[in-house]
């Protein structure tokens, strides 16, 4: 657990190496656990930056980076059903408004994008979300074991640094054996194909 | 949540192999060259979380019996349905109908919506409100012209519906196909109780049936095969002894220790025979029996051996046996044994029970259950609309156009009625001859109660979003009530939703709840109110009692033959038919898949010079039918037997025109209030035509290979094993290995557990086993549906049964015992499925490791290794590993039937290698669950699909190393043996041996 812990880490430093505009510790907020975490400000991007961004489109410039990072909600706010179930969940658009409806951007290019959220939420009209990790159907992969081995941090394992990307994009290739295979040798667990394959 | 994506196809899968093989960049995964969208919900649901399964608890209608369902679904869609453990009638198991009532849910023919007639005489869509308007004005017209059929069992709708007809002053005919009238006439006319009586199994030492097949549709199936594993299974000490009268054996039939078959309607002599030889015999005889005692004096052993053409000393066997072996359990009544004299045979065995005092112990009255108003009254309401009486028919819940044989007229007086309105959902025989379409929402997604009993009401609430464009009948007969006002003014609930929550309020109040919402909640919680049927005075010999007669019944015709229409255990009154689990789920006896056949006994066959699959017609005064032969042993030889179920002129893409109606060969006349099945005389012809039976059957006997083994209860009782028994009766076991072979295995069996010692494979996980008591076991083949549901497994169709490529990981093989031999003919079953060995010689054949052994003991198929080459279907000793050999799940699942698709397991591309899995994603998905419990497992976290589902609870199932695992204790039993034990592939199945009263197996 420590190693991958220590990967993961090393992972986010050479993003936040790149993200990194300027260094100001919240203080509003709890001192969070790691020390790398405290130190995101996202940076001012409009919709008009997302596409030179990594990462595909999607319909409303939602901002992992400014909600996980910055503000550091914690990501089973949102994916709630991550530590109980194989799906992580994806959040109701009645999540998004739970906030929303009394945050509306403390700048013009969020404002625009917050807008797009309140206008779907008003016509009862779901956002469709382009869809970034699909695991291959005939593999099965339990979000929650993962959760409950590696703890709530766990996530960046496999989804990279996602509380400093604009905009996410795949950093692993979840359909590639190997990538899982090489994690469970190093940590000792369950290599038996119907662990997965069924 | 995702949004649907077909499954990995295995050619885009192998292009995309061979491009990392060719070390490729950008690859971007397996099948994402499409955009998938992940569309969320907008408001959380409450229910559920997605990939967790959400259970409710509800009621199903598939027959009368008023099973409780747990229906499992997943992501608001349901996908299994099971039984419910706290409901009295099944205690958590289902039949397959029950099971299949999912394709009911989902099937791709349920009519879409509303329809009514243009003015060319179409059925085209309309809207909601124009069909309550139409049907609202008509029965405005109509004033008390208006009729209804109803097969809707006892409940709130019924109540409903019968206060509505009742209102505007019309008829209602509460009619089901099978509504076992004659047993409720003979209860009327020995006891003078108006219902049909419940049968207590566990007491009975001694099961004997007239023709009723209680195994597959006779009252409550599922809960008498719960009784009857319990009483007839060997349960260490003894057994009841079963034996079925009849003149073919049925799936019931073939589960019993004896089988007598007496002359054709002279069963009823039997019967009396068998309580007059209580009575002579007996002390502890009912007092007031006495007055029968002149009636049944003349059924002496000499007057029963002339009616029933049995030998004397068989006779004398059965009236000593009987006599002496007490309690006991006599049941009649079945579909395939209702000639004209069926209600004097029930009446008969009312006395037999009364006599030998079972009445009150194994024969329970009081419950109150009825099967709906009967054939006579449906045949009475046929007379007024033929007489132009009735202006407005509404049919729910029936298909007379079916269900009524078509001699008798039935359908000319269906269209001289001015408007027929049908709420079926599905397009079936009789919803396309009618005016009106206003489809019913499935059980599945409407609420609605069950009062199948005293004291057990099952609630049924909606699981999901209506499938399509339904509305509830309970909803339309309110809103036509508003609309036509007058004496229907007084129906003022809004919706019958809140007509149900009030009902249920009263039930509340009446059982002094305070909380009246807490107490409806706990109720759609646990299923409904099950509660011990209110104590009712024992009932006594009515004044009629004595009325009975012996007395042969007639039949029609001249033939040599006798016809015997018998319900389908798959098909049941023909609602099944459209439904492909069912239809490829093969017949439990026959083991024919998607066709009708007609039996006919070894001996016949020869006589005629046919051989099974060349077709003859059987010409009766009613008509004639015309269907492939089944050379079937345990049939008397001057019967003809043949399936209903089949032979639809509309009824969807499965059941129309498959097979034939074998109603068309017997008239529709009136036997005393019940269509009387078995009345007809046949010819029997050669046609000439032949096709060869889709069947699953190998061969029919076992040939000396202990698949099945059978030991005496003498033996049993000893605790003898397989071998031992064998020893005991003097004959070697099957196959016995020489001395260097059992050297040769022990060796092998060294090293193969020095091999064990390694890595994973040290024993450090549970090793899965299972148990399967062929005691138990009656071959009803509900696992096999189970399995096909948890499973994602396809249908093939009958062209690739022929070919023998049904994907059925589990099966039940059915072997016939004796019969040419001089012994009597038998059956024993066994279900078969991939027997996880531990020495499988599957797994060291296959070139790419896709079969493997896992270190906790299963024999993983791994689809995404598998390349086809099918070798280790070839080297599997017990040929139940499938080849998928085209995209059948493209094929099997058209929309909406893709909806059950269980989300957990992968369904399979063509060209790989399946089989049963011990239901690995169970396994997995339990193991899961501990693991966030911090636990470890226990006993019961893991169930598969066919365990659960077993009504006889014949298959355990757990962890072989933990000895707090009731499979630990159930697969060490002296009964205990392997198939092909010889083979030394050492399975994780054990069999234990069905045990047979008597010396001798």
């Amino acid at each position: 657990m420590r190693k991958l812990l220590v990967a993961g880490v090393g992972v986010a430093v050479i993003v936040g190496a790149l993200a990194l505009t300027s260094f100001r510790p919240s203080t509003a907020q709890q001192q969070a656990k790691k020390p790398d975490a405290d130190s995101v400000v996202a940076p001012r991007l409009t919709v008009a930056d997302s596409g030179q961004l990594k990462g595909p489109k999607q319909p409303i410039f939602f901002r992992h980076d400014i909600h996980s990072g910055q503000y550091k909600i914690q990501c089973q706010y949102c994916h709630y059903s991550v530590a109980d179930a194989a799906e992580p969940g994806i959040p109701t658009l009645q999540t998004c408004m739970g906030c929303h409806l009394a945050i509306g951007g403390s700048d013009s290019t969020h404002r625009v994008e917050i807008k797009k959220v309140r206008d779907a939420w008003r016509q009862k009209r779901p956002v469709e979300w382009v869809r970034i990790h699909t695991l291959a159907k005939h593999a099965h992969f339990p979000h929650m074991r993962h959760l409950k081995a590696m703890g709530p941090n766990a996530c960046a394992t496999c989804h990279g640094d996602v509380a400093r990307m604009p905009q996410v994009f795949k950093v692993n290739n979840v359909n590639n054996m190997g990538f899982c295979i090489s994690c469970h040798v190093e940590r000792k667990v369950n290599r038996d194909c119907t662990a997965c394959h069924y | 949540m995702s949004a649907p994506n077909e499954s990995l196809d295995r050619r885009r899968f192998l292009k995309v192999v061979g491009i990392t093989g060719a070390g490729t960049a950008a690859l971007s995964g397996c099948s994402t060259d499409q955009v998938e969208k992940l569309i969320p919900y907008l408001v959380q649901s409450q229910d559920q979380v997605p990939s967790l399964p959400t259970i409710y608890a509800s009621t199903c209608t598939e027959c009368a019996a008023g099973c409780g369902l747990h229906v499992k679904t997943r992501e608001a869609r349901a996908i299994k349905l099971e039984g419910n453990p706290d409901h009295p009638v099944n205690a958590g198991t289902l039949c397959s109908r029950g099971q299949a009532a999912l394709q009911g849910l989902y099937n791709p023919d349920r009519v879409a919506g509303p329809r009514g007639r243009n003015a060319a005489g179409k059925l085209t869509e309309i809207l909601w409100n124009e069909a309550i308007d139409q049907l609202a004005a008509a029965v405005k017209a109509a004033g008390n012209r208006v009729a209804v059929i109803s097969g809707a069992g006892a409940g709130t709708f019924d109540d409903l519906l019968s206060q509505w007809v009742a209102a505007v002053g019309g008829k209602l005919v509460r009619y089901q196909a099978f509504g076992h009238e004659p047993v409720r006439l003979a209860s009327r006319k020995v006891f003078g109780a108006d219902e049909l009586p419940i049968h207590d199994f566990s007491q009975a030492k001694y099961i004997l049936s007239f023709g009723a097949d209680f195994l597959e549709t006779w009252l409550a199936p599922v809960e008498n095969q719960r009784g009857f594993a319990n009483a007839h299974g060997f349960d260490g000490s003894g057994m009841a002894k079963f034996v079925y009268v009849g003149p073919r054996m049925s799936l019931t039939g073939i589960n019993a220790d004896q089988w007598v078959a007496p002359n054709p309607g002279s069963e009823a002599s039997l019967a009396l025979g068998l309580a007059n030889a209580v009575l002579n015999t007996r002390t502890d005889v009912p007092a007031d029996a006495a007055v029968l005692k002149p009636m049944l004096a003349e059924y002496g052993l000499d007057r029963v051996a002339a009616d029933t053409g049995l030998a004397p000393v068989q006779i004398r066997q059965l009236f000593d046996e009987f006599a002496s072996v007490g309690p006991s359990l006599v049941m009649a009544g079945g579909v395939g044994l209702q000639h004209r004299g069926a209600a004097d045979l029930c009446a008969a065995v009312n006395i037999l029970n009364y006599v030998a005092g079972n009445v009150g112990r194994s024969v329970k009255f009081g419950g109150g259950v009825t099967t709906g108003d009967g054939y006579g009254a449906l045949l009475d309401l046929e007379r007024s609309m033929a007489a132009g009486e009735i202006d407005v028919l509404i049919v729910h819940e029936a298909n007379p156009l079916y269900s009524v044989p078509k001699q008798g007229g039935f359908r000319s007086a269906f269209e001289k009625v001015k408007l027929t309105v049908s709420t079926s959902l599905f397009f079936d025989d009789t919803a396309a001859a009618s005016d009106l379409l206003m489809p019913n929402l499935h059980s599945l997604e409407r609420w609605d109660d069950a009062r199948p009993r005293a004291g057990v009401r099952g609630l049924l609430q909606p699981v999901m979003e209506p499938v399509f464009k339904g509305a509830a009948t309970g909803d339309v007969l309110l809103q036509v009530a508003k609309k036509v006002g007058g004496a229907l003014a007084g129906f003022s609930a809004p919706t019958y939703e809140a007509h149900l929550k009030s009902v249920w309020a009263d039930l509340g109040r009446a059982r002094g709840a305070t909380d009246l919402e807490a107490f409806w909640r706990g109720a759609l919680a646990k299923g409904g109110i099950f509660e011990p049927a209110p104590a009712a005075p024992p009932v006594r010999l009515a004044a009629t009692a004595g009325e009975v007669s012996g007395a042969k019944p007639a039949l029609d015709g001249d033939g040599e033959f006798i016809f015997s229409p018998y319900p389908s255990s798959m098909y049941h009154d023909g609602r099944g038919a459209n439904r492909p689990w069912l239809l490829e789920n093969p017949d439990p006896v026959t083991k024919i898949t998607w066709q009708s056949w007609v039996e006919l006994h070894p001996e016949t066959a020869r006589e005629l010079d046919v051989r099974e699959g060349e077709f003859v017609r059987l010409t009766s005064p009613a008509g004639s039918v015309e269907a492939a032969v089944y050379v079937y042993p345990g049939i008397r030889r001057d019967v003809v037997a043949m399936p209903l179920g089949l032979g639809h002129l509309e009824n969807g893409r499965f059941a129309k025109g498959r097979g034939v109606n074998a109603l068309d060969a017997i008239g529709a006349a009136d036997g005393q209030g019940f269509l009387p099945y078995l009345s007809t005389r046949v010819k029997l012809e050669k046609t000439g035509h032949y096709r060869k039976v889709a069947k699953t059957e190998g061969n029919p006997r076992e040939l000396g290979r202990g698949i099945t083994e059978a030991m005496p209860l003498a033996a049993a009782v000893k605790g003898l094993t397989v071998k031992q028994a064998y020893e005991a009766a003097g004959h070697p076991s099957h196959e016995i290995n020489t001395e260097l072979e059992v050297e040769a295995i022990e060796g092998f069996r060294e090293s193969q557990l020095e091999k064990r010692k390694l890595g994973a494979y040290a024993l450090t996980e549970p090793q899965w086993g299972m148990a399967i008591d062929l005691g138990r076991c009656t071959g009803c083949s509900a696992c096999v549906t189970a399995c096909y549901a948890e499973n994602n497994i396809p249908y093939v169709g009958e062209e690739e049964v022929l070919r023998g490529r049904e994907l059925s990981w589990m099966r039940i093989e059915r072997y016939f015992e004796g019969g040419d031999d001089g012994r009597p003919i038998s059956a024993r079953v066994i279900p078969m499925l991939c027997q996880h060995c531990d020495n499988a010689p599957c797994e060291p054949v296959c070139p790419v490791y896709a079969a493997y052994h896992t270190p906790d003991g299963l024999n993983g198929q791994v689809y995404n290794r598998c390349v086809g080459t099918r070798y280790c279907a070839n080297n599997c000793p017990y040929k139940v590993r499938y080849f998928n050999w085209y995209a059948y799940a493209k094929k099997a699942f058209p929309e909406p039937l893709n909806l059950q698709l269980n989300p957990d397991v992968t369904v399979r591309a063509r060209g790989i290698m399946e089989k049963c899995t011990f239901c690995v994603q169970r396994i997995r998905g339990a193991q899961h669950q501990a693991r966030l419990e911090d636990r470890g497992l226990r006993d019961g976290d893991v169930i598969t699909a066919c365990a659960q589902a077993c009504p006889s609870g014949a298959i355990t199932f757990g962890d072989m190393t933990n000895p707090d695992h009731r499979v630990v204790k159930a697969a060490k039993n002296h009964r205990g043996y392997h198939v092909l034990e010889e083979v030394n592939v050492r399975p994780a199945v054990t069999y234990l041996a069905k045990v047979v009263p008597g010396s001798e197996a």
